[in-house]
């Protein structure tokens, strides 16, 4: 039967081979996934076997004080880092991208922060940030007058103006956990580096005999064609930014400190988990994040119709 | 001729990937040779390093003695997030015989029938409350049963830098302080505390902290900041009406008091100082390098004065943590590691065996020893008390015994209880403002708010234990 049909025979050859990765799926993602909603419905300790209580954990969590705190923080959190992070990686990769005496240099300089774990790089920020002895705060000090300037128009001068609190105050723990997720953007920064050298050398000549400049450059030829890979950079960094787990946990060893102030959601959902043993609490805190990644996602996916340009089409 | 050499190589790497099924990692141990019919002891504990190797040496002692008389192997494996792993190890039906866990997670572990019961192995090796310090045998039980024996304890005391109050002894007198003695109020030691802070001024123009007397949540001694209230005569847990009772005035008093140090030095100066301070194990903690006077320590910290810097090994001194309370003496918390059985394992007997031979005093005397700790058991023999590297271990022994000690709430929602609250305490401290009215929160304001969240938090807890009951009882 098998001999008569090479089709059939080469679909099962090829499931085949693909098994071990299909088990592996079925067994580690998909059951946990299909198990993990079950659970959000039901009061589950991992030690005793799940009792159904239907809605209560998500109405519990619609009146969780500190829910909505770690939804308001992570939002923050998302907000100035999705950004930020894809303007700074863009220019960056435009500048990199400049035919300059030691751009190599350039570019290993940009792409190593990403090469350095992120545990390895917590530690050494938590020095950088370091309010009193840290590196930041004395380069700061060399530009005082501007600064203070600056921060007085952001409302942020209650504070010494000199010496930040960068990761022991409850206002500044999240910029300055942005400003570190910007550092570690390598990676980025060489997925749009791909792009820029896939733009067609003969639309920026055209532009040139349109009389085009630098900007007029930039902004008619060079973002639309690269505005793929601006979209996948950012539904990548947008769901990385609303899970971001392991930056915020070291450098507020692990409380989501000062004050819940650096308490992210999947922060909020691990401790519940494995520390609170409610799991099927922590199971409803992740569906509402996967519903809230799928949503950002969506809604990203449904604008690109308006900026993204495929070429060819 | 292809096809022959692609079947050669599916057919081999069918038989690796089953030899190494058969053979590969197991996770059954083997002792070592002579030994491989004894029942091996699967131990998880969470410490590495000196601790780790002080423990592996009692394991070892035991291995050579008891077990080798009655044939059984300890394996001893240091693990990290001992908890989480031995709650899905035993959750998976696979648990160790052993788990060395804390007593933050004890009765939530408890509650939640991870662990068992062990009254009756206890009694049987007479191990009893009379052999016990009450504070410790207490805090083993859940419910009236023992689910846990001690492996090492601690009590919290005052640790002073005695070489800085006799350099500011001028300073300490001007405030009526006594420099050659540790404070034995709480009002004393407030005045000890202003006496050595100095000041520095900075670029800006404004005074910075240069050093503390005391500060609640300097990052290397924060550790206890939560517990405070028992120096206040309070508690946050009604153990006999099960109920938190954070809004108690001696609780609001307490953090009151922890609050004011932010008024007297500053915010900025509190958040600055404590950010310039390393942590507790290493070079730059504030107590090591001389910039805080007085914390609230462990016995063990004579070990890591010792190993960060041997030249203070004789400039600090310990003495009971005063208490704002007249007439009540020898305060004091008591954290402990335990050794527990957790539900599921296979050898609850001959795990027991190696529980009760490090509860033996002399093994117990030697493995808190060298974790410069003080001894759970109610009898301490003389040589422990004048070899132990703690100078001032009879200190810790004393309020280890006293009727005014306590140990961690016996609350299954204590985990997420002491999170909230320390999370109040960073507020205060920080002096957070109201949104509402631009006013700094104040500790009963602060304290009304926790106790509200953690209430509807343990209501929800009993809720789904009736529920849960009522699922079984229909089952």
């Amino acid at each position: 039967m098998a001999r008569s049909n090479p089709e059939a025979r080469n679909f099962l050859k090829g499931i085949a081979f693909l098994s071990p990765w299909l088990i592996g799926f079925l067994v580690f993602m998909l059951l946990p996934i299909g198990l993990s909603l079950y659970y959000s419905l039901c009061d589950y300790s991992i030690l005793k076997p799940p009792v159904w209580c239907g809605v209560d954990n998500y109405r519990l969590l619609f009146h969780d004080s500190l829910f909505w705190q770690v939804m308001r923080n992570t939002f923050y959190y998302a907000g100035l880092s999705l950004p930020l992070g894809l303007v700074a990686t863009l220019g960056a990769a435009l500048l990199l991208n400049r035919r300059v005496p030691g751009q190599s240099i350039f570019r290993t300089i940009i792409f190593l922060p990403s090469l350095v774990p992120f545990v390895a790089s917590a530690l050494v920020w938590m020095w950088i940030y370091n309010q009193k002895l840290g590196l930041l705060n004395a380069v700061i000090r060399i530009f005082y007058v501007p600064l203070n300037a600056l921060l007085r128009l952001l409302h942020l001068h209650q504070h010494s103006p000199i010496q930040p609190p960068w990761i022991v105050d409850a206002n500044w723990i999240i910029p300055a956990l942005v400003l570190m997720s910007i550092w570690g953007m390598g990676n980025q920064v060489v997925i749009y580096l791909a792009g820029l050298q896939d733009v067609p050398r003969e639309l920026y000549e055209a532009a040139d005999l349109d009389g085009a400049n630098a900007f007029h450059r930039m902004w008619h030829v060079t973002l639309p064609m690269i505005s793929p890979v601006i979209f996948f950079n950012l539904v990548t960094t947008m769901i990385w930014v609303l899970q971001v787990y392991d930056v915020p946990f070291i450098m507020s060893a692990g409380t989501g400190g000062p004050n819940h102030a650096s308490y992210l959601m999947t922060m909020y959902l691990y401790d519940n988990g494995f520390f609170y043993l409610k799991m099927g609490y922590a199971s409803a805190i992740a569906w509402i994040q996967l519903m809230i990644i799928l949503a950002m996602t969506g809604l990203a996916f449904w604008t690109s119709r308006n900026w993204v340009h495929y070429q060819g089409k | 001729m292809r096809v022959l050499l692609r079947s050669i190589i599916l057919i081999v790497m069918a038989v690796a990937a089953l030899l190494l099924l058969i053979f590969g990692p197991s996770s059954e141990q083997r002792p070592p040779a002579g030994r491989e019919h004894d029942l091996v002891i699967h131990y998880w504990e969470k410490w590495v390093g000196a601790e780790g190797r002080a423990m592996q040496g009692i394991v070892d002692d035991f291995n050579n003695s008891v077990g080798l008389q009655k044939h059984i192997y300890v394996e001893y494996l240091s693990i990290s997030n001992i908890d989480q792993k031995t709650i899905v190890a035993t959750a998976g039906g696979v648990p160790p015989d052993i788990a060395g866990l804390w007593d933050g997670t004890f009765v939530q572990f408890t509650a939640l029938d991870a662990l068992q019961p062990l009254d009756d192995l206890a009694a049987a090796y007479g191990i009893t409350e009379g052999y016990y310090k009450p504070v410790y045998w207490n805090a083993c039980h859940y419910k009236g049963h023992l689910y846990a024996l001690i492996s090492t304890p601690a009590s919290v005391a005052l640790i002073y830098n005695k070489k800085m109050f006799q350099e500011n002894a001028a300073a300490l007198r001007a405030y009526q302080c006594d420099p050659d003695r540790a404070p034995r109020t709480i009002e004393e030691f407030n005045r000890y505390a202003d006496a050595l802070n100095t000041y520095i001024v900075g670029p800006d123009g404004k005074k910075h902290l240069d050093r503390a007397g005391y500060i609640p949540m300097e990052p290397a001694s924060n550790w206890y900041v939560t517990e405070l209230p028992f120096w206040f005569g309070g508690d946050e847990w009604d153990p006999v009406n099960r109920r938190f009772t954070l809004t108690d005035p001696r609780v609001v008093q307490t953090y009151d008091w922890v609050q004011s140090f932010s008024y007297k030095l500053g915010e900025d100066a509190v958040g600055e100082f404590s950010g310039a301070q390393g942590g507790f194990n290493t070079p730059q903690n504030a107590f090591m390098m001389g910039n805080v006077a007085m914390e609230m320590q462990g016995p063990w910290m004579a070990n890591f004065i010792h190993q960060q810097n041997a030249k203070m090994d004789h400039d600090w001194a310990a003495a009971p943590f005063p208490s704002a309370v007249p007439g009540l003496e020898n305060v004091t918390y008591c954290p402990w590691d335990g050794l527990m059985i957790p539900r599921g394992c296979k050898h609850r007997q001959e795990a027991f065996e190696f529980i009760a031979y490090v509860n033996r005093q002399a093994v117990m005397e030697k493995l808190c020893s060298i974790h410069c700790k003080n001894s759970p058991l109610t009898h301490v023999s003389r040589e422990f008390l004048e070899h132990h590297p703690n100078p001032y271990i009879r200190v810790f022994e004393e309020l280890a015994s006293s009727p005014n000690a306590h140990t961690t709430m016996q609350c299954p929602i204590a985990p997420e209880a002491g999170a909230d609250i320390l999370a109040m305490i960073q507020g205060l401290v920080a002096m957070q403002k109201d949104p509402q009215n631009g006013k700094v929160i104040t500790p009963a304001a602060a304290l009304a708010g926790i106790q509200r969240r953690i209430t509807a938090t343990w209501k929800n807890y009993l809720k789904q234990e009736q529920r849960r009951e009522l699922a079984q009882g229909g089952g």
